[in-house]
């Protein structure tokens, strides 16, 4: 599937795979709905190409493009039963009342729905219509399930809980997934690949390992992963073939392999933004200087607010048991060169230009 | 606990005063009725005496009275109007939503002038634009015609203006997208999907149309003049014109009776809906 050069979304060049779970993730008006509006055939597409299954579908009706849809807000039919909301595509397609019932009852069986099957939308829980909205969506094999924003009606709660079901769902049907989110941890814990945009552009794509662990530019460091990379002003100094990032007083060698990258893009000394991940940095006995404004205690790690060279971070400390106050203290704090990343003044990160 | 007495006592009061306020005015909307079929009960020379509350013993001979009078052919008159209200009652809403769901749910050049232009259609009154019309059907030879009355209900702008509003607040657009994508194409998305979500409107609307059409006297007295085709206005309108002598009190009562009758059935069978109609948008499904 390509499609390119649009106002809402400017250049979106992206080839889907067959069975492949695709998430578009971003802030909201970031264009990914607008993206999968234009693969359903609901949102026109000013220039650029839309193919799907080798066929170029734009200017296909978004009935005859194979395709269905799973709303935000679940747009159930109100006045029809659970069941009839399943069936009314396969009506209108003019399918034999036995082949439709057995499809109806098949698909109700995968969401375990079958026992709402003469209820009204209006009797359901959010949780069950949203199941009713993904059965007429399945009901129907189509060869791409598009999922605007599902589970965001839902409690946090069963968003959980709805999210394990899709991945489930997933395996039990076999077709390609397109999915809308703009919550990070869904994005990470569903696609195959993840695809990150932002003002109608595309920023990374990748599995999600990859946007995690090697985010492109700021943006993509900053939105994916909780809580938030932490970043500070420093400085890049290359030695020969070693790379050494200067913070606060603070020298830290980069890892070989990073070190190779950054060289292999001739990378020279320079200012840099730093980024490390709050569980990538630790409390030693030298480092930045850092002084804890607040201490969260989750669990079995505790999150540490504080200031370092003039900005807030957070930073992630395992609970040994010890019960260290760190609330008010000054710390110092350092990480290691494998888990640092480097952008330069534009944003970008310097390891993969 | 003597504050608890207190507050408990000023409600009782309350209470009282507001349901007896609603009683009275509950009577007085009834009185009317009772009065009407009071003096359908009675034979003419009853009412020119002394009236009384009680009822009389002549309704059936009024009625037949009523149902046989040589120079009024009331059953004929109820049929016309009958047949007038109904069918441009289910036009007038089937193509006012129409109308509202096209204008709510496409986007379009011109779109907020149709509705302006439509909305300007309303402010004008139908006394105004009654001589074009009647000319017209004069030109086509379309007077005494019942579907002359009929076909101009199918433009119905304060239908429109109603059932638009309607849709703005109780369909969302993402149920006809979901239609779109499941394959129905947009007219039978709207027959099937978006009229059903409308139900509660056309039923409000139609009772509406149903008994403007009904009481409506104007058009229908300038276009109906052969006997056969007049409507109820029309002829209670020639029965306070008769002649004083051979007036009969008691057949005219009955028939202001048999007039009003449908109206009533109407709402008897339809009030719910009117009350849901009413009352919907403001709570969310």
């Amino acid at each position: 599937m390509t499609k390119e050069g649009i106002v809402a979304v400017q250049d979106f060049n992206l080839d889907i795979k067959d069975k492949e779970f695709i998430v578009l993730v971003g802030p909201s008006g970031c264009g990914k709905s607008t993206t999968l509006r234009m693969v359903a055939g609901l949102e026109g597409i000013t220039s650029g190409k839309l193919y799907i299954d080798g066929v170029l579908v734009n200017n296909i009706e978004p009935k005859d493009r194979d395709i269905a849809m799973v709303f935000q807000n679940y747009a159930l039919y109100p006045h029809m039963s659970v069941y009839d909301n399943m069936a009314y595509s396969l009506k209108i397609k003019k399918l034999p009342n036995d082949e439709i019932d057995r499809k109806v009852r098949e698909a109700a069986e995968i969401l375990d729905i079958t026992r709402y099957l003469d209820r009204k939308p209006k009797a359901l829980s959010g949780g069950q219509r949203q199941r009713v909205a993904i059965g007429r969506a399945i009901v129907r094999n189509p060869k791409v399930l598009l999922m605007d924003e599902p589970l965001s009606n839902l409690d946090a709660k069963l968003r959980n809980q709805m999210r394990a079901e899709i991945i489930k769902l997933r395996q039990r049907i076999s077709t390609t997934f397109i999915y809308v989110t703009h919550d990070q941890t869904e994005a990470m814990a569903l696609g195959d690949r993840i695809v990150v945009m932002k003002d109608g552009y595309i920023q990374q794509i990748g599995t999600p390992q990859e946007v995690f662990d090697h985010p492109k530019n700021l943006f993509v460091a900053g939105f994916i992963g909780t809580p938030t990379m932490n970043t500070f002003d420093a400085k890049l100094i290359k030695d020969n073939d070693k790379y050494f990032v200067e913070a606060g007083g603070h020298t830290v060698e980069l890892s070989a392999e990073k070190s190779k990258r950054l060289s292999d893009n001739d990378v020279k000394s320079q200012d840099i933004t730093l980024g490390v991940r709050p569980d990538h940095m630790q409390i030693a006995d030298n480092g930045i200087d850092g002084k804890v404004d607040v201490s969260e205690l989750m669990g079995t790690s505790s999150h540490l607010h504080m200031t370092a060279m003039g900005k807030d971070c957070i930073v992630i400390v395992p609970n040994s048991g010890q019960n260290i106050d760190y609330m008010g203290k000054d710390v110092k704090l350092t990480f290691s060169g494998n888990t640092a990343h480097v952008f330069d003044e534009e944003g970008n990160n310097l390891e993969f230009k | 606990m003597n504050q608890n007495k207190k507050a408990e006592f000023k409600l009782l009061i309350m209470r009282t005063l507001s349901y007896a306020c609603l009683i009275f005015l509950s009577l007085l909307c009834l009185f009317f009725f009772y009065l009407m079929i009071l003096n359908a009960s009675h034979s003419n020379a009853e009412l020119q005496g002394k009236w009384t509350f009680a009822f009389g013993t002549h309704f059936i001979e009024n009625l037949i009275n009523a149902w046989n009078d040589a120079s009024i052919n009331i059953p004929r008159g109820l049929f016309n109007s009958f047949f007038i209200a109904v069918i441009s009652a289910l036009l007038n809403t089937y193509f006012a939503a129409l109308t509202a769901y096209g204008i709510y749910a496409y986007d379009f050049k011109l779109k907020k002038i149709a509705n302006a232009f439509i909305l300007a259609v309303m402010m004008i009154p139908s006394q105004v634009s009654a001589v074009g019309f009647i000319q017209l059907a004069y030109r086509f030879n379309l007077t005494n015609n019942l579907w002359m009355l009929i076909l101009p209900s199918i433009a119905g702008p304060a239908t429109y203006f109603y059932m638009h509003q309607y849709l703005e607040a109780s369909l969302p657009l993402e149920i006809v997208e979901a239609a779109r994508i499941d394959g129905s194409n947009e007219f039978v998305t709207f027959n099937r999907i978006v009229l059903p979500v409308m139900k509660p409107a056309l039923a409000v609307q139609m009772i509406f149309a149903f008994i403007a059409s009904w009481n409506n006297y104007f058009t229908p007295s300038l276009l109906l003049t052969k006997a056969e085709y007049k409507t109820v206005p029309i002829m209670i309108a020639q029965l306070r014109s008769a002649d004083y002598s051979k007036f009969d009190l008691g057949k005219m009562y009955m028939f202001i009776l048999l007039a009003i009758l449908p109206v009533m059935i109407v709402y008897v069978f339809l009030s719910k809906s009117i009350i849901k109609g009413v009352t919907s948008g403001s709570v969310k499904g």
